[in-house]
């Protein structure tokens, strides 16, 4: 007999289509980058330091709960990278250190790992961290005075704010094209609309989100804005006008689709991006904020759990010829 | 392992292999000077086996172990027993093995010429269970299922196997004879064969039916094929014979027709080997022919390790050895190199969905495995559909989080089952 190896036993199946926690991440965050990298280039060293302490910190923050509750070191994983950066990218370029500090503590430590860690947030980390800053420190958000020692070539006004205290005359100031293109005022990374839908597209295709959570939160948007303007045009700015403003597109397609706290289900995707747009619209037209993202992306991650068991039948479930 | 393909707006589609058109005929690997013969009876310490150590056995001698067993390997060749003891399989099942040594002499047992000229559905499950291709014959003895619907599987139902597809194309003449046979034997109402879905039809023999099966994993799976082409929604936790239905491959067909013509059993299974690189040998080696011979007759190398699938890369079985025998029922068998042997990991599930979207049977597989890690088996069963899952797994093949998503489902299906027998004996 000749010498025995020992050899590699585990279960079927034995091949993997080679995805990983990682490698997820790393694509997300390198979708967010043209939104991001686009802002450092328009708000200057400013929006640098506050991603970069963005996404520093939050990595921290995991680690030092990782450190305190004993567990495994998960940092590596980039998720929490990826909640820093979202965080960082909704705060302007001004945002204060401790600001950011806390954004990221709270959505790091509040949104998820006091669950568990990663997949058992029932929220949005980086909106929870987000949400918290906008209810208590509502003026740093404010960004037209936060921006105000930029010089624009553009009208420095933020449309959101513009919309909220101007009404819909303020609307002719502002062209779609040129919002799209980034033209605007606002936080580091939701300017540069056309990038965020870049973004979006390649994880769409690469299959790193779920495309129908998208499609819906946008539909959800526009439809929206759109009746709201049936009724009264005078009142309620266009549909595309809020698509390219404010959070929306972050929001449709790196926040709402967070795998830990949206839906899997077809029917239960649909629906919940479509009222994640209609709530944004409502909070925005009704509602006292000028955006009302986070917030719908709150309530929508809070009907998550619900909407998620409308769920096909599982194969022989309800047939009945045995 | 196969990478993802960087676009992926559906799921991985994993197609099937397809026999080369001109097919070559297998190599013939020497029959061993011993070999490893598989008994799926638990070998009890305490008593006296029938067949024992130092016996002699002779060519289509069936080896019982005790005296009311009846199950029984059957020895290919004549030699004697060498060495009886226990095999440890998945999931703690235990099994018994035998060493027989062969001798020269060769001599056969008549034990099957004598009752070979008037095919029976009994005596035919009494000697021939073991042939090549592991005919179900004694479903059809089974009081307990009624089987209307026999499906010839002429379809290999993992990934990289063509073994089956092989031998639909080259034994057209025997496939009709074991059909025939099959048909007198077991009086079925409904014989089907399938094929792969370009296949040139010229096997439509009387009144069978031919379903045509798309190279899309998992089509060629038996719960799928009820599903698409009988009409029959599989029950979650019955096995196709509970619903009526029996699946048989090509090759035991193949066999039965063979063993008639010769009036003696068969031992020459047809395989598929692939070594590391991708390569494939078709071969034929007679049951109970240890690994190591075939892999040294192609200048195999396995080092440590290194991981030997017995079967299909989505539902085959590793084997911790390489005397792992060659068995009735093995199609296919690869080594692939420890550098490609994708990692397990222990993260949590972090609902990404991928798993939800892929799955065949619609089995929320994101909720069940928090259940299966919890160990809360029968809640498992009960609300998140563990037992619709028809075992192809694509969960695991597609997990971002790299649970063993799979491994979990066939444990919990496993200790269910233990709880039943448990809950019955109590
Ligand atoms: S193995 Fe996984 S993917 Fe396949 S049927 Fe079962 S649960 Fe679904
Ligand atoms: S594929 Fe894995 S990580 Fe993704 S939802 Fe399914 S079990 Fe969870």
């Amino acid at each position: 007999m000749h010498k025995q190896n020992k050899y590699t036993v585990s279960h079927a199946p034995f091949w993997h289509d080679g995805d990983t926690v990682t490698t997820l991440n790393q694509n997300i965050i390198l979708a967010a980058l043209p939104a991001a990298i686009f802002g450092i280039l328009k708000f200057g060293a400013p929006a640098l330091g506050v991603l970069a302490l963005a996404v520093s910190t939050a990595m921290l923050w995991e680690l030092a709960f990782n450190f305190i509750s004993k567990r495994e070191i998960t940092i590596a994983d980039y998720d929490s990278a990826a909640i820093g950066l979202l965080v960082g990218m909704m705060l302007p370029a001004t945002a204060p250190w401790w600001i950011v500090l806390i954004g990221t503590l709270i959505a790091v430590v509040m949104g998820k790992m006091i669950y568990g860690g990663i997949g058992g947030n029932p929220f949005n980390p980086a909106v929870v961290g987000i949400s918290v800053l906008l209810v208590s420190w509502n003026a740093i958000f404010d960004f037209d005075a936060a921006l105000l020692n930029y010089e624009f070539g553009f009208t420095a006004l933020a449309p959101l704010g513009a919309l909220k205290h101007q009404g819909v005359a303020a609307m002719d100031l502002f062209q779609i094209k040129e919002l799209a293109m980034g033209n605007q005022v606002g936080s580091i990374g939701t300017v540069f609309g056309a990038g965020i839908i870049l973004g979006g597209i390649y994880l769409i295709l690469r299959g790193y989100i779920r495309w129908e959570i998208s499609l819906s939160y946008v539909a959800g948007i526009l439809i929206t804005a759109f009746l709201f303007r049936l009724v009264n045009p005078d009142l309620y700015a266009s549909p595309l006008f809020h698509l390219f403003t404010g959070y929306t597109l972050l929001g449709a397609f790196f926040l709402a689709p967070e795998n830990s706290s949206s839906p899997v289900n077809l029917t239960a995707m649909i629906i919940y991006g479509a009222m994640g747009g209609v709530m944004t619209i409502l909070i925005r037209n009704v509602g006292s904020y000028a955006d009302g993202t986070v917030f719908a992306i709150l309530l929508i991650n809070l009907i998550n759990p619900l909407i998620d068991r409308i769920r096909p039948q599982a194969l022989g479930k309800g047939v009945n010829n045995a | 392992m196969i990478k993802r393909s960087f676009i992926k707006l559906t799921g991985p589609r994993l197609l099937c292999d397809q026999v080369e058109p001109d097919p070559k005929k297998p190599e013939t690997i020497p029959i061993p000077p011993r070999l490893v013969l598989l008994l799926h009876e638990p070998l009890d310490s305490t008593r006296e086996t029938l067949i024992k150590k130092g016996d002699t056995v002779k060519r289509g001698e069936r080896l019982f172990l005790y005296k009311e067993s009846t199950e029984y390997a059957v020895s290919p060749v004549s030699g004697t027993i060498t060495s009886i003891a226990s095999y440890t399989g998945d999931f703690g099942t235990i099994a018994t093995y035998f060493i027989v040594e062969r001798d020269e002499k060769d001599t056969p047992s008549n034990g099957f010429a004598e009752i070979a000229d008037t095919p029976n559905l009994k005596s035919a499950d009494s000697f021939l269970r073991s042939l090549p291709g592991a005919p179900p014959l004694s479903r059809f003895t089974d009081p307990d299922c009624k089987i209307n619907t026999l499906v010839i599987e002429g379809t290999d139902s993992d990934l990289m196997s063509t073994t089956r597809q092989y031998l639909l194309a080259t034994s057209k003449e025997e496939i009709k004879r074991g059909i025939q046979i099959l048909r007198q034997m077991t009086g079925v109402a409904k014989i089907a064969i399938t094929v792969p879905e370009n296949a040139s039809d010229d096997l439509s023999a009387e009144g069978v039916q031919v379903f045509k099966i798309s190279q899309v994993y998992p089509k060629a799976l038996p719960q799928m094929i009820m599903q698409d082409h009988l009409e029959i929604i599989p029950v979650p936790g019955a096995t196709c014979e509970d619903q009526g239905v029996t699946f048989m491959s090509i090759e035991a067909v193949i066999s039965l027709a063979k063993a008639y013509a010769q009036k003696e059993p068969v031992f020459e299974k047809v395989l598929t080997v692939i070594a590391k690189d991708g390569t494939r040998h078709r071969v034929k080696a007679v049951i109970g022919t240890p690994l190591h011979r075939i892999f040294k007759q192609f200048k195999l190398q396995t080092n440590e390790r290194d991981r030997i699938i017995v079967g299909g890369p989505m539902m085959g079985h590793a084997a911790y050895t390489l005397y792992h025998p060659v068995g009735p029922d093995t199609d296919t068998v690869q080594i692939q190199d420890r550098d490609a042997i994708p990692y397990v990991s222990d993260y949590p599930c972090i609902n990404c969905g991928k798993c939800v979207r892929v799955c065949p049977a619609n089995v929320p597989v994101n909720l069940l495995v928090r259940y299966l890690e919890a160990d809360l088996y029968e809640e498992a069963a009960d609300n998140f559909d563990l037992q619709s899952c028809i075992e192809c797994g694509l969960c695991s093949y597609v997990c971002t989080a790299r649970i063993p998503l799979f491994q979990y489902i066939q444990l919990g299906k496993h200790q269910l089952i233990e709880l039943e027998t448990e809950a019955n004996n109590a």
